[in-house]
């Protein structure tokens, strides 16, 4: 058995063909099976367009030529599974260039497998970073960095069809010149092929050059007794290569000349250096694994046994580090759906969410009842129960105004305020095919047809927003069509009913919404829906009566939603609101048992000596959809 | 894969023995005029809109392109010279030399433009439309900002020049080279003594703050804020002669509209004028009433004028109640003034009203002298101090000997102008519009001719005729120079990490 086991492990190319399907498998499963929201959502937030213009602007740093195919690349994940694919595609490649290339042994070809994982780790850690990654490269450029330095590092000069000589000074001369001429279009990864160069010198060097018997040695060891040399050479490279180039730009930070290409994360005064950790391996394994063809052991259980030990932690570290935090992805997952307004998957996605919600979701899902006319009728079935803004990196709050502001005021028909969140988002992360989406239908929304027109030239320059932008050509062309269609249907009504002001949002984004609408005194029933539930959601007394007679005006003879009812009750019999007259009000019977229950139920538990969170989570199972348990339980208004 | 394989290859071999070979062919002939094709009885819709313009002999080619079309062929005529551009795509891209030969040929006349396109294989061919060529040449250079057409944040900003002659474009500065916080650094209001270079000015806010300016060719870097001073130094104007600075010193605030599309008021809650002394490294406050709202300070080419703009504004509750100013926003109004200067004892007269705006329920900002102090540029919108937001904001000329305004309807449009100025000879007027798409600020060139007239403005030339609509930031506050800057981003950001002068 054990000899069976050694003649299969020891077939050639058996062993990293196996390690192969065995990453393939593990990188297929973290980045679509657990992150296919997050890859399309990295994809959305980038952008990549044919124009030269884009060319430019990519290449104006170190790293452009990364940069550029790094935005062409993630846009595949529009298709998610595509995107995964060609991304793990494109590490096996590396995986097989790595091994060819710099000579690994077959028992040894595993630990290639560790900067590939962290290259898989990098983009699965990202959390709520995702929202402020000014990269839109960032999936693929890393990938793309080390499958460059790999390329650029294969010596070549063994090839060529002259003597030892030139042959060696070839290989000392490639090391300055690889940095020099390719740190432009490649960065950092530039200096890492140079790297790589000097560390396969030595490797030849120390562990051959030794052996001035064997016939190899003179061909593998250009610099034999000279690696101190080139050892210096590389450091010298590395040193001047970077200043060369930022003495000749007007865009590049002097002090941090060494550093272009590789990601910081770093915002105002937080740095996370936790989440540079694979990119630190990414440069640090390959210069090691030349130097694998010295390491000799003749039981080939021992090796194994090690990569047995690096797999699985690997798979520890990666699922440590896979961001799996719930609303995180059904944040994602509803946002998407409210832009494709596919309402029902969004109410879907509400309903489904255990514990407390993140704001946001809490807009998504009230656009979603919106748009379904059930706003106020099923808001409280769903979960309002909500947390603080989350953090990145356990300090900076994410509020909506940094996530999707825009998307929300369009949704409200606030698509001033939309675009101003929109282009404050581009200002500092750069235009994105999402923000380029809002910003021309909001133009549209507006009248300001030239303008969605600019938008609409770009994105048809795109691979995979050609059709959206044909969709929209429609509205250019004819904005009559816009008043039944989705995504205009409901926002243009909005817009339309809404009044004009003059203020700011101070990046309160849903405060902002919930003020205007309640005070938004207006003659139709949709528009004025909403006013009576924000009115509702703000706990105004003056607003939600005001805007329960506006209902009764406009809706002559239409039974009030089930919780304005229960609002209704609440407010005149609990909490005593005077000079309201209810007679008017033609009460469902269920809801007024259900009230009275209610109450009873409340002021025996309190009598009991119970708190509010007890007595709210008694009655959660039976009231937890109704106004007043959201009323009492969740005393303070709960806004972002 | 197939366009990045394109890139990849079109931009790395080409500039190589691809390149050459390419270049060499394209420089070896001109289009051929198709043989056959209908005639229409109209001019063509080029993009940019350069039918009939008037244009400096020395300026850069007018590359254009027309839309929906598969290709697209220019004839460029002269009396007996004629060359043809196109063929390729739906892009006219004119050879420099070839168009400044004509031009200098046509100073006074007229070049004739002959288009013809092709859509599904069938070519048409187009009215004829001149291009006036004038005898006055432009300043070679202009400066301008660049930034997304955004309110708050200045992730990337910069400020750059563009020879007008060339189309080429260089970085003045970038903060992006400083910039480390998500708020980034804020550089405005670059200006230039007398169009040129050697003593010019910007600021810079939040990370390193202070002014960057250019004396004599030296550079200094200086915190232009003492306890006199309501803020840090902001909008300004280099006297023509004397190693003085004018400034408003003032609080900004904004606001932005729920519906309409100027989508932003700004408005300044308090705001004073002072003259700032390079050389003495001294501030002298020239107005700080509290009930005048002083902006925009403006030298007039002789220097014994400061123009500049002013609106009236009482608080009845606190001063700088910015709740009581959002709320009557629209009151805030600017009329046109200036004050006699008496260089050597420094002192100013009396405010004199040189245009009264408010009598018309308008607002006039941004005033400029022509060199010959005879015209008054400004802008005018209905009211507020940032007109590049107001829809129907405009550029307005006054004749000041005759006091009657000047016809500028052939430069303005439906949507907002701004930011006027003079070239050096007083024949160019500068200004920046968003005709193009109400969001994005371009900048536009009208001719003056002798007669006083103002002429159809063209939009600065690019390279590409597509630069300006795929270009997603605008190019704000354009400034006039006779020359490039020579202080180069790198020195500007070594001079940024100094400790700035305190003033006087």
């Amino acid at each position: 058995m054990g000899t069976d086991l050694r003649q299969i492990l020891n077939c050639k190319l058996l062993a990293p063909f196996c390690y192969c399907i065995a990453f393939a498998a593990l990188a297929w499963y973290f980045l679509y099976v657990r992150n296919a929201d997050t890859m399309y959502f990295l994809q959305d937030r980038g952008l990549w367009n044919s124009t030269d213009l884009f060319w430019e602007d990519c290449m104006r740093l170190p790293g452009g030529l990364l940069a550029w195919t790094g935005a062409y690349l993630t846009q595949f994940f529009y298709h998610p599974a595509l995107g995964s694919a060609m991304l793990i595609a494109l590490w096996l490649l590396t995986f097989w260039l790595a091994k060819w290339s710099l000579r690994v042994p077959d028992r040894w070809s595993f630990v290639i497998c560790i900067p590939l994982a962290a290259l898989l780790c990098s983009i699965i850690q990202l959390g709520y970073w995702v929202y402020i990654l000014r990269d839109i490269d960032y999936v693929f450029y890393h990938s793309l960095g080390l499958l460059a330095a790999l390329l650029l590092s294969v010596p070549f000069w063994r090839y060529l069809p002259v003597g030892e000589k030139p042959k060696q000074w070839t290989a000392l001369v490639w090391i300055p010149l690889v940095a020099a001429l390719f740190y432009h279009p490649l960065g950092i990864y530039a200096l890492l092929a140079a790297a790589i160069v000097t560390a396969q010198t030595l490797s030849n060097s120390l562990l051959r050059g030794e052996k001035p018997g064997e016939s190899s040695a003179k061909e593998a060891s250009p610099l034999r007794g000279g690696w101190v040399g080139a050892l210096l050479l590389l450091l010298f490279t590395l040193w001047l290569v970077p200043l060369v180039e930022t003495s000749r730009s007007f865009l590049m930070c002097p002090d941090q000349a060494w550093t272009y290409g590789f990601h910081k994360f770093e915002l105002d005064e937080l740095r996370d250096y936790s989440l540079e950790v694979p990119f630190y391996l990414v440069l640090i394994v390959p210069l090691l694994l030349p130097f694998l063809q010295g390491l000799k052991t003749k039981r080939l259980l021992v090796s194994q046994g090690i990569m047995v030990a690096v797999a699985a932690a690997m798979f520890y570290c990666l699922s440590v580090r896979d961001f799996t935090d719930y609303n995180f992805h059904a944040e994602m997952r509803m946002q998407r759906g409210v832009e494709e307004c596919r309402w029902d998957d969004v109410l879907r996605e509400a309903a489904r969410v255990k514990g407390p919600v993140t704001r946001e979701m809490v807009m998504f899902r009230d656009i979603a009842l919106i748009n379904r006319g059930e706003f106020c009728s099923k808001r409280y079935i769903y979960n309002n129960e909500s947390i603080p803004p989350a953090t990145v990196s356990d300090s900076i709050r994410m509020r909506i105004a940094d996530q999707a502001a825009d998307l929300i005021y369009f949704n409200y028909g606030e698509t001033i305020f939309a675009i101003r969140r929109a282009l404050e988002r581009c200002m500092h992360f750069g235009y994105s095919y999402y923000t380029m989406r809002m910003l021309t239908m909001c133009a549209l929304v507006n009248g300001e047809l030239d303008n969605a027109r600019r938008y609409l030239r770009l994105l048809r320059r795109t691979t995979f927003q050609k059709q959206w932008a044909e969709k929209m050509q429609r509205f250019v062309d004819n904005q009559s069509l816009m008043a039944d269609t989705e995504p205009f249907r409901m926002p243009l009504r909005f817009y339309n009913e809404g009044s004009e002001l003059v203020g700011t949002d101070d990046k309160y984004v849903e405060l902002t919404i919930l003020k205007k609408w309640m005070y938004t005194i207006t003659q139709d029933p949709v528009a004025q829906e909403v006013a009576l539930g924000c009115a509702m959601g703000m706990r105004d007394h003056n607003c939600f009566w005001g805007q329960v007679q506006q209902y009764y005006n406009i809706n002559p003879g239409k039974d009030f939603p089930t919780h304005v009812q229960e609002a209704m009750l609440f407010e005149v019999y609990e909490l005593k609101m005077q000079g309201v007259n209810l007679s008017f009000v033609k009460f469902d019977e269920k809801v007024v048992e259900r009230y009275k229950n209610f109450i009873s139920r409340m002021k025996q538990y309190a009598a009991q000596g119970m708190n509010e969170k007890q007595i709210g989570s008694l009655l959660r199972p039976e009231f937890g959809d109704t106004y007043m348990w959201d009323y009492c339980v969740l005393r303070q208004v709960q806004t972002n | 894969m197939k366009q990045l394989i394109h890139k990849i290859t079109s931009r790395f071999l080409l500039t190589g023995f691809g390149g050459a070979i390419l270049f060499l062919a394209a420089c070896s002939g001109h289009p051929s005029l198709p043989s056959n094709f209908t005639k229409a009885d109209k001019e063509p819709a080029i993009w940019p809109d350069y039918r009939d313009v008037t244009v400096p002999p020395n300026i850069a080619p007018l590359n254009f392109m027309v839309d929906s079309v598969d290709d697209v062929i220019a004839e460029v005529s002269f009396q007996d010279t004629k060359f043809n551009y196109g063929g390729k795509d739906n892009k006219v891209q004119i050879d420099e030399k070839e168009w400044h030969e004509m031009l200098t040929a046509a100073k006074g006349k007229s070049l004739s433009v002959t288009v013809y396109t092709e859509k599904d294989g069938k070519w048409a061919a187009f009215r004829p439309f001149s291009i006036n060529v004038a005898e006055d040449e432009i300043d070679p250079y202009i400066s301008y900002r660049v930034l997304p057409p955004t309110f708050v944040g200045y992730d990337e900003l910069s400020i750059r020049q563009y020879n007008l002659t060339n189309s080429q474009e260089t970085t003045i500065y970038n903060n992006r080279i400083i910039s480390k916080d998500l708020e980034g650094q804020c550089v405005n209001c670059h200006s230039y003594q007398n169009y040129r270079t050697d003593n010019m000015m910007f600021h810079m806010r939040f990370q390193h703050p202070g002014t960057m300016i250019v004396s004599d060719g030296e550079l200094i870097f200086v915190n232009l804020k003492n306890n006199e001073m309501i803020s840090a130094a902001a909008y300004n104007s280099w006297h023509p002669s004397l190693p003085i600075i004018a400034f408003s010193t003032d609080h900004t605030m904004q606001s932005f509209h729920t519906r309409q599309v100027s989508k932003v008021e700004v408005m300044e809650s308090a705001s004073d004028l002072v003259i700032y002394d390079v050389k003495q490294n001294k501030v002298q406050v020239v107005l700080c009433d509290s009930a005048e709202m002083e902006l925009f300070p403006s030298w007039s080419p002789d220097g014994k004028w400061l123009y500049y703009c002013s609106a009236h504004f009482e608080y009845t509750k606190k001063y700088e109640d910015t709740e009581e100013l959002l709320a009557k926003y629209k009151t805030l109004q600017y009329n046109l003034y200036r004050l006699s200067f008496d260089a050597e004892n420094r002192t100013f007269g009396e405010p004199e009203l040189i245009y009264d705006a408010v009598a018309k329920n308008r607002s006039a900002v941004q005033p400029r002298l022509s060199p010959d102090g005879r015209h008054l540029l400004f802008a005018e919108g209905p009211w507020g101090l940032f007109h590049i937001w107001h829809t129907s904001a405009d550029v307005q000329m006054l004749d000041i000997e005759t006091g009657q305004m000047v016809n500028t309807r052939p430069m303005n449009s439906e949507l907002p102008e701004s930011y006027p100025s003079f070239s050096s000879n007083g024949r160019w007027v500068l200004f920046e519009s968003r005709r193009d798409d109400g969001n994005y600020t371009r900048t536009y060139f009208a001719y003056l001719d002798k007669q006083g007239r103002l002429h159809k403005p063209f939009e600065v030339p690019a390279t590409d005729p597509e630069y300006f609509r795929l270009f997603l930031r605008s190019w704000s506050r354009p400034e006039f120079m006779k020359e490039p800057v020579r202080i180069t981003p790198r020195q500007f950001y070594e001079k940024a990490l100094t400790e700035p002068i305190k003033v006087n």
